[in-house]
């Protein structure tokens, strides 16, 4: 497995949509009336961004043996109900070590002026697969 | 000082999984999640973390005060199970977040919020 750090993935927009924020905030158990609840950032941040690395062929992440060990969201401002941000992607480092991989996602969300509203930074631990034949590396 | 006590269900994890697009099958269907050596179904990480962010923004001000939220995924959680989210004050608009299941063992480690007035 080649590590993929520094990739960058082409940047992704959605809408906050109220539907979408009324049903994630029920979910959560927070007032719906409150507008748009902060971890709606894993919707329109990591969510819309995460599955382009897990479809990138070269990164080759097993998403079976996949495991979201760290999250973290920092936020300049949150997003208003039908405002239109956009999120792009990266990894900021893949590090492997005892046969697990240690995959740091960043997404960088901006509004349609391009400031800045809330960075994601998911750390991925991924089991890698021990092939037959193929003596693991100590 | 804000806290608040969920029981787990299967409605609520299949009502996160569609509200967030997160359908892994792990949260959805007991016969897969034990095909990959889990119990069962288990609650999303997302979901305990967004619980968590409803009692840090209740202590913190409100969620649009919210600058910073960190959580370590620490153990499963899974339908029956009863959490106590919290948040208290760690100092200058910071607090201590904890989440903790029904027998004390913590599910969220390291978990802290920052926030503004």
């Amino acid at each position: 497995v080649a590590a993929v750090a520094g990739r960058t993935y082409p940047a992704v927009k959605i809408e906050i949509n109220a539907d979408r924020v009324a049903a994630f905030a029920t979910a959560i158990g927070a007032d719906p009336d409150d507008g748009v609840p902060p971890t709606f950032a894993a919707v329109y941040s990591l969510g819309v961004t995460a599955p382009q690395l897990f479809g990138d062929e070269d990164a080759a992440v097993d998403f079976a043996r996949l495991l979201h060990a760290e999250q973290e969201f920092e936020w300049q401002r949150h997003p208003r109900m039908g405002e239109t941000v956009s999120s792009r992607g990266r990894v900021a480092s893949d590090i492997s070590r005892r046969g697990m991989r240690f995959v740091t996602f960043e997404t960088d969300t901006t509004d349609q002026k391009g400031a800045p509203l809330c960075r994601s930074r998911a750390l991925f631990v991924i089991r890698e697969e021990v092939r037959p034949g193929r003596t693991p590396a100590r | 000082m804000s806290e608040r006590r969920v029981t787990f269900t299967r409605e609520q994890i299949a009502a996160y999984a569609e509200a967030s697009g997160d359908l892994n099958p792990i949260h959805l269907d007991d016969d897969f999640a034990r095909s990959v050596g889990l119990p069962g179904v288990i609650a999303h990480g997302m979901l305990q973390m967004g619980i968590l962010a409803t009692v840090a923004a209740e202590a913190g001000g409100g969620p649009d005060s919210l600058r910073r939220l960190f959580v370590r995924f620490a153990g499963m959680v899974v339908p029956g199970d009863t959490v106590t989210f919290r948040a208290e004050g760690g100092g200058e608009g910071k607090l201590d977040l904890t989440a903790l299941n029904q027998r004390g063992e913590a599910v969220l480690t390291k978990a802290a919020a920052e926030y503004v007035r």
